[in-house]
């Protein structure tokens, strides 16, 4: 056994404990909550969504390598991204009950989630952003049961169950299609939620919709390809295939180019509609409060340097280089969906003919929304970490499963007549 | 053999998803198909800028009678740039815009249109999301982060509660006395004319400042007030459509010189 297996095992018990730690001051933050209301935080009436739905848009877009890869592997019929597909799903799935966590934390009756499935407007993007997420979460569920069922612990004590989730495969290219329709919808519409808003001059346009959309694929491929990296540097219970991820990190060199281009014309041309309200958020972002998250975080390293990295071959055959652009990558989203919650509730346009002023507010979170975000992402790294160490998430050695046919890639049947 | 399950799962999905849009376009895509209540009024409110002295008597009316928490008023008092050394002011409550962009965007229609115009609030149904604040150009909805227990020191001199207290996590905002005016035509009388049935920051304005009525009837108060002077509605470019009303200060000063 070599060095490193050895310091890996002995690590591994003390991160445990450590994110069972967090999560722990997580929970009693929660119970705070709960206990004497959302008062506790730092939102105001003026600043109303803060760092949970940060946290969970960010734990959404994170998510979108799931449907993204599934597409790719039951849709286009690439087969060798098969195990990809599968860390992504998982991971997929433990950040939608992330964003799940978030949101009944934020909302200020968390026993009435349900009223959005039993009430409809179906003119609000929110509603139709939350019957998504419920909807797709039952994809994600029904995706990650076969792997939960093919974990041999659970092969030798349950087996009928196991070959009954096992069988829930079958329908795989169905899930993957509800997926992608299910993702598309919420993924746009979660930038739509702001893009619809009139009053807030910097969201409202349509294009929101599309760098969400665009962003969470390239992200979330992203985390994918760095979690499976990861999990192959840190455990032995991880193997992954280099080139396979190679070739989709390449990939997201180029995306990352095209949404460059994107967000930069997106942005800076908001600045000639001289509409009131806009320019100042805009100012925000390039030389406000804000700037050094848009230019820095999102534009520079979010989106150039990962880029450069990973479409040049010479720079992203270097490990901790590759690592560091998808890391990258990964922040630089994180701080696209920062600054866009955000820069919107700072600039509140006065609603008074005589006042032209715009009124600027500020936020930052409260020790309580810290702990609880942190708990939320502690519990998200747990499961990870032992879904890597119990079920297999990362194991690109896995026998493929029995031949499942990519649909949209059959020929078609040539008429007789 | 596994193509055949993909493509029947696909065709089974598509039908599902199609028969799943067209029931629900038939179920809640024409609401007004659906026997939807009407009303003969549409109600509406003037506040006359040129009258107003920024007393502040129509805020402690509006806490009193709907128990408001003192520093989240349903009623705000703002003072704006002077006007030739004058102050001048603009108390602004919920607009309950015609286009309202809180009703078009709650998740669970928990804020809604009654018939006659008013911009409802349904406690029971709200999630607290707090969507509706990021949606209002105004500002006029207020969350309740915590349980209101604090006395209402305007309770008794401005008057009594009339509505309960809002729970803990809904939000609230101005609406109409919806209550005042139910009650009112209840036992005959005329909203904007008898006090009783009119919004209690109308009824307690000193100085006449503020007016109600239905903009359905040429003769009510509100009518009478639009059609003899200019109006304007706060933020009018964005096409809400409010149905409360500002004659400017600025009017007097136009009557002055004409005269």
């Amino acid at each position: 056994m070599s060095q490193r297996i050895k310091l890996h095992r002995a690590v591994f018990p003390v991160w445990v404990i450590l994110l069972v730690l967090v999560m722990a001051a997580g929970l009693a933050a929660a119970v705070h909550v709960f206990s004497n209301g959302l008062v506790v935080t730092n939102l105001t009436d003026l600043v109303p969504w803060g760092l949970w739905i940060g946290i969970d848009l960010s734990a959404i877009a994170l998510s979108a390598g799931a449907f993204t890869l599934s597409a790719a592997v039951y849709l286009l019929g690439w087969k060798e991204l098969q195990p990809v597909a599968r860390t992504a799903v998982f991971i997929g799935f433990l950040g939608y009950s992330m964003a799940m966590l978030c949101l009944l934390m934020d909302i200020g009756r968390p026993e009435r989630f349900w009223h959005a499935v039993a009430f409809w407007n179906i003119h609000s993007p929110l509603w139709e952003v939350t019957m998504c997420v419920i909807l797709y979460f039952t994809v994600l569920v029904l995706e990650v049961a076969p792997i939960f069922g093919e974990a041999s612990w659970f092969k030798t004590r349950w087996p009928k169950l196991s070959h009954r989730l096992h069988n829930i495969h079958k329908i795989a290219p169905a899930l993957a299609i509800a997926g992608l329709c299910f993702s598309l919808l919420h993924q746009s519409s979660l930038g739509a939620t702001y893009g619809v808003l009139k009053a807030r001059p910097i969201w409202y346009k349509p294009s929101l919709a599309v760098l969400f959309i665009v962003s969470a694929v390239i992200g979330g491929l992203a985390l994918t390809v760095l979690a499976s990296k990861v999990s192959a540097l840190l455990s032995e219970r991880a193997n992954v295939r280099q080139d396979v991820l190679d070739k989709i990190s390449r990939a997201i060199g180029w995306m990352l180019l095209g949404y460059l281009y994107l967000r930069f014309w997106d942005t800076l041309g908001m600045e000639y509609t001289l509409q009131p309200g806009r320019t100042e958020g805009l100012h925000l972002l390039t030389s406000g409060a804000l700037s050094f998250n848009f230019w820095v975080g999102e534009l520079l390293l979010g989106i150039l340097v990962p880029a450069v990295i990973l479409v040049s071959g010479k720079l992203r055959r270097q490990p901790r280089l590759h690592l560091l652009a998808l890391l990258l990558t990964v922040g630089g989203l994180v701080a696209y969906r920062w600054d866009t919650n955000i820069v919107g509730q700072m600039v509140a346009f006065s609603y008074l003919p005589t006042q032209i002023e715009p009124l600027y507010t500020t936020y930052s979170p409260s020790l309580v929304e810290v702990l609880v975000g942190l708990g939320v992402i502690a519990y998200g790294l747990l499961a990870f970490t032992l879904g890597v160490r119990f079920l297999g998430i990362v194991d690109h050695n896995s026998l493929p499963e029995e031949a499942v046919e990519p649909i949209l890639a059959m020929p078609l049947p040539v008429p007789t007549d | 053999m596994n193509s055949k399950i993909g493509r029947r799962d696909f065709i089974k999905l598509a039908a599902v998803g199609t028969a799943v849009t067209t029931i629900t376009i038939a179920a809640k895509g024409n609401p007004l198909a659906e026997g939807k209540e009407t009303s003969p009024y549409r109600w509406a409110m003037v506040i006359d800028q040129a009258k107003c002295v920024g007393c502040g008597e129509c805020s402690l009316a509006c806490q009193a009678h709907n128990d408001t928490r003192e520093d989240a008023p349903w009623n705000r008092m703002i003072e704006l740039e002077p006007l030739n050394g004058e102050p001048v002011y603009a108390p602004v409550p919920c607009m309950h815009c015609e286009n309202a962009p809180c009703v078009d965007i709650c998740p669970v229609g928990a804020t809604y249109h009654r018939a006659d115009g008013i911009v409802m609030m349904d406690y029971e149904k709200c999630i607290g999301c707090r969507y509706c604040q990021l949606a209002c150009p105004y500002g006029a909805r207020t969350f309740n982060w915590d349980k209101h227990t604090s006395a209402n020191s305007a309770v008794p001199e401005w008057g009594e509660p009339e509505v309960e207290r809002r729970p803990r996590g809904v939000t609230e905002k101005c609406t109409f006395c919806f209550h005042r005016i139910d009650r009112g035509l209840a036992e005959g009388l005329m909203p904007g004319i008898d006090r009783q049935a009119t919004p209690a920051c109308v009824a307690a304005c000193p100085v006449g400042a503020r007016i109600f009525g239905d903009l359905n009837d040429p003769n009510s108060p509100v009518s009478q007030a639009l059609a003899k002077y200019p109006a304007v509605q706060l933020r009018q470019e964005l096409g809400t459509s409010p149905r409360v009303f500002y004659l400017p200060a600025r009017r007097a000063e136009a009557e002055e010189s004409a005269s």
